[in-house]
């Protein structure tokens, strides 16, 4: 007997919104350039931050956003890939490798964009903490990584698409957090734990490109 | 003998032209280090935009007219077959020359009012003219250079 549950906590779902609208942010003022630079840098902070407490909610938040509870060996994936594999609320054994796959180049492209230099007026905060070699490394790996970014993002919404066609709605489900199952409710962890993952995944990024960058 | 002479005389006349003209080599070195400096001027000019360093009004000055000098020069160094080389200039300057050298013409305008913006002490227009400045740097780079 099917009944609602809730799949998606609040964190992980304002996390996965938030990090949408940064994204596409991002995009936006870097192709304006110019005064713009300033937010994009922004922009990057705020993602690196959400990228870390997706990170440590993996491992301490709730149940279907820990790494433990999704992430599934190459046959499980295979498994799954053939149809034999049983559904659990939360991610599909693909579908975290796509979320592992997200986390590593947005987290890339956001520690890549600290040691970069535009060659124009915006150098990463940490640009001068390095050797030139890393910064036009940094530089290079930034430009192809954004492709590779728009791939991933490309890939994501095809697999929302495909769903759908097959009667299996993600998008209501990432937005309100409920979908219906016959499993048992996933436990669901605090809010106050989030906030606090939260500001410590503030703090350092705050350490790291104010603190750490303007010391001489 | 008259022949002579003449054969001579356009020897040397093209010998003059032959110096003249830039060696395509030094043509890229002097480039580069027009840009680079134009790099080191822009770029800490933007630092104190940006607030990643205290902005200083006598070195914002300095910085930009500096920058003023460099810009002036910079775009007298993409000469006829200089497109080949140590350089990550693009082949299509040199086919869309005068396209090319009116977006130098106006960077080189804007680089000039953020010397006036500098002289003013005024952080704000400073950071505004900085915009400005940034995109037509940022109009070459994404049209004409190679990342």
């Amino acid at each position: 007997m099917d009944k609602l549950i809730k799949v998606w906590d609040l964190p992980t779902r304002l996390f996965h919104w938030s990090l949408v609208l940064l994204m596409l942010a991002a995009v936006v003022t870097i192709k304006l350039g110019g005064s713009w630079m300033a937010w994009h840098e922004r922009c990057g902070y705020a993602i690196i931050t959400l990228m870390i407490f997706r990170i440590l909610w993996g491992l301490w938040g709730s149940q279907t956003a820990r790494f433990s509870d999704f992430v599934r060996s190459p046959l499980a994936v295979l498994r799954y890939l053939k149809g034999q594999a049983s559904t659990t609320p939360g991610h599909n054994p693909l579908g975290a490798l796509s979320v592992l796959a997200m986390i590593a180049v947005v987290l890339l492209q956001g520690l890549t964009g600290l040691i970069i230099d535009d060659e124009i007026a915006t150098r990463g905060p940490l640009a001068d903490k390095v050797p030139n070699a890393w910064v036009s490394m940094a530089t290079t790996l930034h430009r192809i990584n954004e492709k590779v970014i728009y791939l991933l993002v490309f890939m994501h919404l095809g697999a929302i698409v495909y769903h759908r066609k097959k009667g299996h709605r993600l998008l209501p489900a990432m937005w309100h957090g409920r979908a219906s199952s016959s499993h048992p409710q996933p436990r669901i962890a605090s809010v106050w734990l989030a906030t606090l993952t939260l500001l410590v995944a503030a703090v350092a990024v705050y350490v790291l490109v104010v603190v750490y960058a303007t010391r001489q | 003998m008259f022949r002579t002479f003449l054969l001579l005389l356009s020897g040397v006349a093209l010998m003059g032209t032959a110096q003249a003209q830039m060696k395509p080599e030094d043509a890229i070195k002097y480039r580069k280090a027009a840009f680079s400096l134009l790099g080191y001027n822009i770029g800490n000019i933007g630092a104190m935009a940006q607030e990643k360093r205290p902005y200083n009004k006598d070195e914002a000055a300095k910085l930009a007219a500096n920058a003023e000098k460099v810009s002036a020069m910079a775009f007298d160094f993409f000469t006829p077959g200089s497109d080949k080389g140590d350089t990550k200039a693009k082949a299509n300057i040199w086919a869309e020359m005068d396209k090319f050298q009116a977006g130098g013409k106006k960077m080189n305008e804007e680089v000039a009012k953020l010397a006036m913006v500098a002289k003013n002490g005024d952080l704000a227009a400073l950071k505004a003219q900085m915009g400005e400045v940034g995109k037509t740097c940022k109009g070459c780079h994404d049209n004409y250079k190679n990342q």
